[in-house]
């Protein structure tokens, strides 16, 4: 294969790593306000507090692969109970009300973890099988990152299955499309609300751990990530879960491809091609409602 | 409150104001001018919040490029009268905000506020990026500053501080008066009704796009008159005026005074004032005074400084 064919693919992995985890942050944030009618500014804050778990985790226990598996869980938990005792309790005021507080709690999520980890870069090691570089057809990746394709992979398929297969993913589905219906039939509401929480809390913490050996663990890191999900959640339609896949993917090849060839003018793009869309629909290019 | 007492009131706080640079010294002046800034574009977002029912999560766009407007405007144009470059930075907040109406005016609720927070996050990128035109991270420092002149009236120096706080207030109180005066036009109680009822004001014949456009540019326009001060205020105008936390303040300020009144954004933007003032000279953690301040506010006073006044006065 030639070098340029090369760097078409190398630039795509790197690209759809990127957008799959950014598919994890991005449909939880989908999924609570579809169903809530929450934007929830603290999702990012969540994200990263997932990454400074995972990286405290490993220092205890040495072990990447419990650190996955709990970071996100223990996230999750601290997700629940601000939806439980924070966000609740306001429901009635609205939309406004429920931004500033959310944004209150991701201050309180930053300073938080200033206090505890500092601010300096905090390296998060992975296991020498997954760090190193594998051929495929003549030319080396990087196993992480094929690793986090992956791994958001099969998170994608047990949320699908979660959704489309069983009893409770009709339910938080017809809850999507009229909560106020649902909750008529006896179905408790509040309590699947705070579990659809808890879930895209946790979705945000699996992508918290996984970005966190590529780009170390930093109070900064929640900035970019918390941007490119709303753009992301904006663009592809507010609670469409297809939406918000196809821009993730979209927007991270713009980002892989765009630092190739255009690396002044890379950040711009994601913005360009949202601005086009919502000019052509204005609900974007999924969304059915406000 | 009988009439004698309102004008008294009135005549005390006119009093204060106007001797304000020689009781507190220049510290609290500049301070104040900060407030005044903050409170104008605050009641200049509450125009679209709590009167349209328009939530803007991007207002810093139109403070920025108010902004940015004066500064360029003071850089490029040598010998530029002072009101010229406020003027230039209003004019061109409310020409952008002409050139985004097409696009927002269709949408409402979140989409509305996502469509500000994303094109506000375009320009703070486009303001880092351009460095040619914006300077980059550094922003545009250092432009003349003319002084305030009528030819063969006077001429006033802007470079002392005192003389700025009385053009500053001047400014921006003819700009609050104006707003007030907006307000109270019988379009004022149409978008009022926008807010309330679409529909009805639909049916009613009144044109809803238009007149939000109307609210939306005039909005724009006093967030622009806000960041023009601004630039004067600091002689430099940088990227962070146009970013989130820009964005941010005037919501807060609102929320925390009470959206449903006129006068709610300026005790919003008093009240944390001087709760930042207070966190910065005696604590560190800033931000997490800040976020438990804004739970517990949002917790307990949903309806903001004003909403409990009005309960203290029914009891």
């Amino acid at each position: 294969m030639d070098p340029k064919t090369a760097m078409y693919i190398a630039q795509a992995i790197h690209g759809i790593a990127y957008g799959m985890v950014l598919f994890l942050v991005s449909s939880g944030l989908t999924l609570i306000f579809g169903m809530m009618d929450i934007l929830n500014l603290a999702h990012a804050a969540f994200f990263m507090l997932a990454a400074y778990f995972c990286y405290q985790f490993l220092l205890i226990t040495g072990n990447f692969w419990l650190a996955l598996l709990l970071a996100p869980v223990v996230t999750a938990f601290f997700g629940i109970l601000t939806e439980r005792f924070l966000l609740r309790r306001i429901h009635a005021y609205g939309l406004m009300s429920q931004l500033i507080l959310t944004v209150g709690v991701s201050l309180v999520i930053l300073a938080a973890v200033k206090i505890f980890w500092g601010t300096e870069n905090l390296p998060v090691k992975v296991p020498d099988y997954l760090s190193g570089l594998i051929m495929i057809g003549g030319l080396e990746y990087p196993i992480y990152r094929i690793f986090v394709i992956l791994l958001s992979l099969i998170v994608l398929a047990i949320m699908a299955l979660l959704l489309y297969k069983t009893r409770l993913g009709k339910i938080v589905r017809a809850a999507v499309s009229d909560a106020d219906m649902v909750n008529a039939l006896g179905i408790n509401i509040p309590l699947v609300s705070t579990f659809v929480f808890g879930v895209g809390i946790w979705l945000a913490g699996v992508a918290g751990v996984a970005i966190a050996p590529i780009l170390t663990v930093f109070p900064g890191l929640a900035d970019q990530m918390g941007m490119d999900a709303f753009v992301v959640v904006i663009t592809g339609g507010f609670g469409s879960l297809k939406g918000a896949f196809i821009v993730s993917i979209i927007f991270g090849l713009l980002s892989s491809y765009g630092v190739q060839f255009v690396s002044q003018l890379a950040p711009l793009l994601m913005f360009a091609f949202m601005a086009i869309v919502l000019i052509i629909r204005p609900l974007g290019l999924f969304g059915e409602r406000e | 409150m009988n009439i004698k007492l309102k004008w008294l009131c009135g005549g005390g706080i006119l009093f204060l104001l106007l001797f304000y640079p020689k009781l507190f010294g220049i510290y609290y002046t500049n301070l104040f001018i900060t407030f005044a800034i903050f409170a104008v574009y605050s009641v200049s977002f509450n125009l679209l919040l709590g009167f349209t029912g328009l939530f803007s999560f991007g207002h810093a766009m139109f403070f920025g490029v108010g902004g940015y407007g004066t500064a360029l405007a003071l850089k490029h144009i040598s010998g530029l009268p002072l009101l010229a470059a406020v003027f230039a930075g209003m004019l061109a907040a409310a020409v952008f905000a002409l050139i985004l109406c097409p696009i927002v005016i269709r949408v409402s609720g979140a989409a509305f506020a996502m469509l500000h927070l994303a094109f506000g996050q375009l320009m703070f990128v486009m303001a880092l990026k351009l460095r040619g035109l914006t300077g980059g991270e550094d922003g545009i420092g250092g432009f003349p500053l003319p002084p305030l002149r009528i030819p063969g009236l006077f001429s006033i120096d802007m470079k002392a501080p005192e003389n700025f706080y009385y053009f500053a207030l001047l400014v921006l109180g003819i700009s609050l008066g104006i707003m007030w005066f907006f307000v109270k036009t019988p379009f004022g109680q149409v978008i009022v009704g926008i807010r309330d009822n679409v529909k009805r004001i639909e049916y009613l014949g009144y044109k809803v796009p238009q007149s939000k456009a109307v609210v939306y540019t005039v909005s724009a326009a006093f967030a622009g008159v806000a960041g023009s001060i601004f630039a004067l205020f600091q002689n430099l105008i940088s990227a962070s005026a146009l970013g989130i936390l820009t964005s941010f303040a005037p919501i807060v300020n609102t929320l925390v005074g009470g959206m449903g009144s006129f006068f709610g954004p300026i005790w919003g933007s008093a009240i944390m004032e001087v709760l930042l003032e207070i966190t910065t000279r005696y604590t560190e953690r800033v931000e997490l005074v800040q976020g438990l301040i804004l739970i517990l506010i949002i917790m307990f006073f949903p309806r903001g400084f004003i909403g409990l006044i009005q309960l203290l006065k029914q009891r």
